[in-house]
């Protein structure tokens, strides 16, 4: 079930009652049993069984290596829990890709069971190298409780697609007393709605224009190539955070609060600052466990050795998004982006100064402007479902487009249904950028209601609701 | 905590991050020294670890936290 079908607005509130009525010995019973029910209902029997083995193996190894006194045993201990980990991982993500690839039935249907067979594992794997990571760099004690440990792997929330929870971050809240708090519902709840709001008035309104070009790529060119990698450049955000905001929105109902994914990452001045605001949890994991251990391992190496170590940092995480040469790319893409930015960087700040532009509000537009289309052209190779799509819309890219085929584009779902898109695509970037979110609770009560109906009503006259429309990022 | 590393580190600061008027203390973070990012911080390892003649092991590289963390490695890496 996912967070926009039917089912889980019936599972959501139901669970919240039991939770609300036991007492707080056994709440994690009731949020792991919840959790294990909703990983349990995407009808893949073994997925929770890899849950659980994931689980029992990161628990055990993270024992080991606090009560390891030799600094060797320790290390093999991590090594060990991490490694059996990254195998599951790869064993669940890219075995049914290369088996389809090798017997030669690649198509659309192999694509999809590859994506539903393994829908959860990365993040929850993830989380536990982390763990693990943590106990052996001393910064975490381990969790001596097996069922809380479990919840810290399962919570439901943020299950499916994230966020990824340090130790750190969410076991201390995990063992905290629930208390009834009802700013934290009212908050919860808003940006459950808020997260709704974005996937079934934005982002599904946005996919038609992004599908329309990706799969006809030889009939777009120019512009209108642009527009299509601009709508799925905003139709990603837009589900994905809106993923994000509806997992957090469920967190604060039952207490808990989850790392915010994303910080208007549109609104970067550069790459490495977009680095900063999307995706943040993923971000500071391969930054953290990826992305420092090469650059200090080749420190000697000046320079170079922190470029290459983006690279590799960043083609890791393109795998890590599927086994294609369009994942592969788009990583590389981004690796590259940010290995030349250590090179020039210096030089560029230095040119912004003696111009005297670098306080300039032109100059920081201009590089919101590049960093979107820097960002939205490694999109291309993200989003093409291969990479013949992909370089024929790059060679199309140069070409004219017709004032005819941009009209019938933009039309594309009616005249009425890009106005709806619009105007909520602007209510909430008055919400995210105009500071409305922060300044609303201070509203006199008819203000704020007439906000929350206006969200309400748009969901259920406009919104593309129970459509089982899948969010994108489920399949990573 | 001897007055003597804590100097020198002081001095390595001011030339990793251009500014001879910086100021550290052992709870100084890489959010309180203006461009303290991780293309400087390899910088300063290295050059820390020069001045020094030491070398830091990858866990002690990413345990440290701040100036005190760092401090506590160097010092336990002279004297032993």
């Amino acid at each position: 079930m996912t967070f926009n079908s039917v089912s889980y607005f019936l599972f959501l509130p139901a669970v919240y009652l039991v939770h609300l009525l036991v007492p707080d010995r056994w709440r994690w019973l009731v949020l792991l049993l919840a959790s294990y029910g909703f990983y349990a209902s995407l009808k893949a029997p073994y997925l929770p069984a890899v849950l659980l083995a994931v689980t029992a193996l990161s628990y055990a190894c993270g024992l080991r290596i606090a009560s390891q006194t030799d600094e060797a045993d320790r290390r093999r201990w991590f090594w060990s829990g991490t490694i059996a980990c990254v195998a599951i991982l790869a064993l669940l993500k890219y075995l049914p890709f290369l088996e389809a690839q090798a017997t030669g039935f690649l198509g659309l249907g192999s694509a999809l069971s590859f994506t539903i067979v393994s829908v959860g594992v990365s993040y929850f794997t993830f989380q536990a190298i982390s763990y693990l990571a943590d106990i052996y760099l001393e910064i975490e004690e381990p969790e001596r409780h097996f069922g809380r440990f479990a919840l810290y792997l399962a919570f439901f929330p943020k299950l499916l697609q994230g966020p990824i929870e340090r130790a750190g971050d969410l076991l201390p809240q995990l063992r905290e007393p629930f208390r009834f708090d009802s700013a934290a519902m009212r908050a919860g709840l808003l940006l459950f709605a808020r997260g709704l709001f974005k996937k079934v008035m934005v982002a599904d309104r946005l996919a038609p224009y992004a599908d329309q070009v990706y799969n006809n790529a030889h009939d777009y060119t120019g512009l209108a190539v642009m527009i299509g990698t601009y709508a799925y450049a905003l139709q990603i955000y837009f589900d994905f955070s809106g993923y994000t905001d509806m997992a957090r929105g469920t967190g604060r109902l039952f207490g808990i609060n989850l790392t915010e994914n994303f910080n208007r990452p549109y609104g970067a001045t550069s790459i490495a600052d977009f680095w900063r605001r999307w995706h943040i949890s993923f971000s500071r994991w391969i930054l953290d466990y990826i992305f420092k251990p090469l650059q200090m391992a080749w420190r000697n190496r000046g320079q170079a050795g922190t470029a290459a170590a983006l690279v590799v940092t960043f083609l890791v995480s393109g795998i890590w998004h599927g086994a294609t040469w369009g994942f592969v790319i788009w990583g590389l893409l981004h690796g590259i982006y940010l290995a030349a930015s250590t090179y020039y960087r210096p030089y560029q700040k230095k040119a912004h100064k003696w111009l005297g532009i670098e306080k300039s509000r032109l100059l920081r537009w201009w590089q919101v402007f590049v960093t979107f289309n820097l960002v939205s052209f490694a999109w291309v190779f993200f989003r093409a479902k291969s990479l013949d799509t992909a370089c024929t819309l790059v060679a199309h890219l140069v070409r004219g487009s017709s004032a005819d085929t941009l009209r019938r584009l933009l039309l594309l779902s009616g005249r009425d249904e890009l106005v709806v898109l619009l105007l909520s695509a602007g209510v909430l970037t008055l919400y995210e950028r105009g500071g409305l979110g922060e300044r609303l609770p201070a509203y006199p009560a008819y203000a704020r209601y007439v906000f929350y109906w206006f969200i309400v009503l748009g969901i259920l006259l406009y919104g593309k609701l129970f459509s089982n429309s899948l969010f994108l990022y489920q399949a990573f | 905590m001897s007055m003597a590393t804590m100097n020198t580190l002081t001095q390595i600061f001011r030339l990793v991050f251009d500014d001879d008027s910086l100021q550290i203390t052992p709870d100084t973070t890489a959010n309180d020294v203006d461009g303290w990012d991780s293309l400087s911080h390899v910088n300063l390892i290295t050059t820390v670890e020069a001045k020094f003649t030491i070398r830091f092991t990858q866990k002690e590289l990413l345990r440290q936290r701040n100036v005190g963390d760092l401090i506590a490695d160097i010092e336990r890496k002279i004297s032993a």
